[in-house]
């Protein structure tokens, strides 16, 4: 972690989004309470941000200054960029996750868990059908009881009738006990 | 004496209550491992169990599940780079690389050993010095936790890496997410754009979800092709000239330990970070760099959080105040079962104080036998490829996030945060400040707002009072060393070789 790292495509361009924001969270407390009294509101956001936006400009002079040395091209970059920090499987796996996270609350936990974890599976490993849907079944089984049957996590239900199916079941223990 | 050893060894000689912290210990384990599902959840979901129960039943399965869980969250920080609890985000930043490299039982095994010895230590301290140690908790003024608060963030300096700046930057991030919401003391929106959803902030667990496993998850997508590390299973007890080289650090981090778990408002996860960032100061010549697998950076955190136990138990027996917020859930089952925790607990009640202490001792003494078991099933989750694990630690991250408050909008923040932190890590930022300052945004803020109301906004009183009080002077001067010590301003010896 502390050897020299090498400078990646597009990190001139992070540093000032990152100093941006910093920029706009800076204003943003500003508008909490203004200059109003030490123990304001916004007193200690404004002070964060401060140092954020201090920060950020020493990372953005720091980056500015290895680029005047390096001189990278614009069209390098953005072909480095598109290559080295998001290459197509990182892009495609992110929407994958992108549509369980849209999908979660309409279609419910478990259909949208199973499509992504089958898809993302299927996608990444690139083993036979019956693997991946094996495995998924498998993981989303286990994940479902420790989290909803044995803890009691209410996970979103969508379009199964959890509540119903498991009524039913456990009418159906508690009518085979009897 | 006699007396007191009698009511220590209740839960030893009852089978029955033997099994319950027994069984207590090892659900912790299991629940601390697994992200979001915390042990403030696990604890409130039992008591509503035990509220029939008898006191003693249910004092011992909690106790059994706290301990359990503070060490549980180690697992998945060490495995996948998904601290199971808050307690666990340091024990990420050295045992996932040792688990990169192979070494993940050993890992475990470490930090199996150092959370014992550290538990221990908490204890001990709890037995023999708690009414001082409460005492001296209790002499704490606001600005003494400012300056704590401020300690801490200093730690920003060895969790930066590569660049002070871009660790500023990131610290700086992590306290505004932290102070996202209504303001605590006066109800003002702050960062909320007039979104309702964000009065409550953002949720902990779905920034510290998203910056470590999503991030990871997305990362490692980068080395789908790379052949998973085999892990090495051989060696997982660790020797005992090992434990004797960690000793003198382990005894300092379990001090860090007891002082922050009994002060109120701090707990384990604060604990951790600074128990770390203390073995980055004392620790000159680690066998591998800290960050890339120094075993010191396990057995620094591990121990000081589950001495943290020990500590947050002081304050609510002595005096009733809760040390965190499972003990917080504890004092309010100890007052269903008609116990009443503080001053007056010691002197009526004192089989309740030994039954406890006996309790801890015995979920330690659980805690190290599950602990080193299952350990080679846990680390073939790390052998398995990673076009399987990865999909599978995002659908865990998700089902973390979704259930601290059961909303989607909680997936989708640990999702956000997930990709800047896959660009953090790429570009040379570490996560590690981002969560140190959502942590102790909180105790910082409050704290110098009160301190500085109760100077009447007064700059000139509140340093006066700040240097004529020893304690806050103390933990000034700590300030100043620390950030001295961090600039150029400090002359860097180097070691003779």
């Amino acid at each position: 972690m502390d050897q020299k790292r090498q400078r990646q495509p597009g990190e001139r361009g992070f540093g000032i989004m990152m100093l941006g924001l910093g920029l706009f969270l800076a204003w943003q407390a500003y508008g909490i309470a203004g200059f109003e009294a030490l123990s304001s509101p916004g007193a200690f956001p404004m002070a964060a941000a401060a140092a954020m936006v201090i920060a950020g400009a020493v990372v953005v002079v720091g980056d500015w200054r290895a680029a005047l040395r390096d001189r990278p091209r614009l069209a390098e970059t953005a072909r480095a960029f598109t290559a080295e920090i998001t290459p197509s499987v990182v892009v495609i796996f992110a929407g994958f996750v992108i549509g369980y996270a849209a999908l979660l609350d309409t279609l419910g936990f478990l259909p949208s868990s199973f499509l992504f974890l089958f898809a993302a599976i299927h996608f990444l490993h690139r083993g036979p059908v019956v693997l991946s849907f094996g495995v998924t079944l498998l993981a989303l089984t286990v994940i479902y009881a420790v989290f909803r049957l044995v803890f009691q996590v209410i996970l979103p239900e969508g379009i199964v009738p959890e509540r119903e199916i498991m009524a039913w079941l456990g009418g159906l223990v508690s009518g085979g006990a009897q | 004496m006699e007396q007191a050893f009698a009511y220590f060894t209740i839960a030893w000689l009852d089978p029955s209550l033997l099994l319950l912290v027994a069984a207590g210990t090892f659900a912790g384990i299991y629940i601390g491992a697994i992200p979001g599902l915390s042990v403030t959840m696990a604890v409130s979901i039992l008591i509503s169990f035990t509220f029939s129960w008898e006191v003693n039943d249910a004092l011992c399965l909690m106790v059994g599940i706290f301990m359990g869980g503070v060490y549980g969250g180690s697992r998945t920080a060490i495995l996948l780079n998904i601290p199971g609890a808050p307690s666990a985000i340091a024990t990420a930043l050295d045992g996932y690389p040792l688990a990169q490299k192979g070494e993940a039982g050993q890992a475990i095994g470490i930090a199996t050993v150092m959370s014992v010895i550290g538990g221990f230590l908490g204890i001990l301290v709890l037995a023999i010095a708690a009414p001082v140690v409460s005492d001296f908790a209790l002499t704490f003024q606001p600005r003494d936790y400012m300056l704590l608060g401020v300690l801490g963030i200093l730690l920003v300096g060895s969790l930066s890496g590569e660049s002070l700046a871009k660790g500023v930057m990131a610290g700086a991030l992590g306290m505004l997410i932290g102070a996202v919401g209504l303001d605590p003391l006066t109800a003002q929106e702050r960062f909320t754009f007039g979104i309702v959803e964000l009065w409550n902030g953002i949720s902990f667990i779905a920034v510290m979800i998203g910056l470590f496993g999503v991030s990871e998850a997305l990362a490692q997508l980068h080395h789908l092709d790379k052949a998973a590390v085999r892990q090495q299973v051989s060696k997982i007890v660790p020797s005992f000239s090992a434990i004797r080289k960690y000793l003198p650090l382990s005894l300092q981090t379990s001090g860090i330990g007891v002082i922050i778990g009994a002060l109120p408002g701090t707990g384990g996860d604060i604990a951790a970070l600074m128990a770390y960032d203390h073995a980055k100061r004392v620790v000159k010549d680690p066998e591998v760099p800290f960050g890339q697998g120094a075993k010191e950076g396990l057995v620094a955190p591990e121990t000081a959080n589950n001495a943290a136990v020990g500590g947050a138990f002081i304050p609510m027996l002595t005096l009733g105040i809760p040390g965190d917020a499972v003990t917080a859930i504890m004092i309010g089952a100890l007052y269903i079962h008609g116990l009443n925790p503080g001053p007056m607990l010691m002197i009526d009640r004192p089989e309740m104080f030994w039954f406890m202490v006996g309790n801890l001792t015995l979920a330690n003494v659980f805690l190290l036998i599950f602990g080193l078991t299952g350990i080679r099933l846990f680390t073939k989750i790390v052998e398995c490829p990673r076009g399987v694990l990865i999909p599978l630690i995002l659908l865990l991250s998700v089902v973390g996030a979704y259930a601290v408050n059961n909303s989607v909008s909680d997936v989708y923040w640990m999702l956000g945060f997930g990709v800047l932190g896959y660009f953090m890590k790429i570009y040379g930022y570490q996560v590690g400040p981002v969560i140190l300052g959502v942590i102790l945004s909180r105790l910082i803020d409050e704290n110098w707002r009160r301190a500085i109301i109760s100077e009447r906004e007064s700059l000139p009183d509140f340093f006066l009072n700040l240097i004529a009080s020893p304690l806050s002077a103390v933990l000034l001067l700590a300030v100043v060393l620390i950030f001295v010590s961090q600039t150029p301003l400090w002359p860097r010896r180097r070691s003779p070789r």
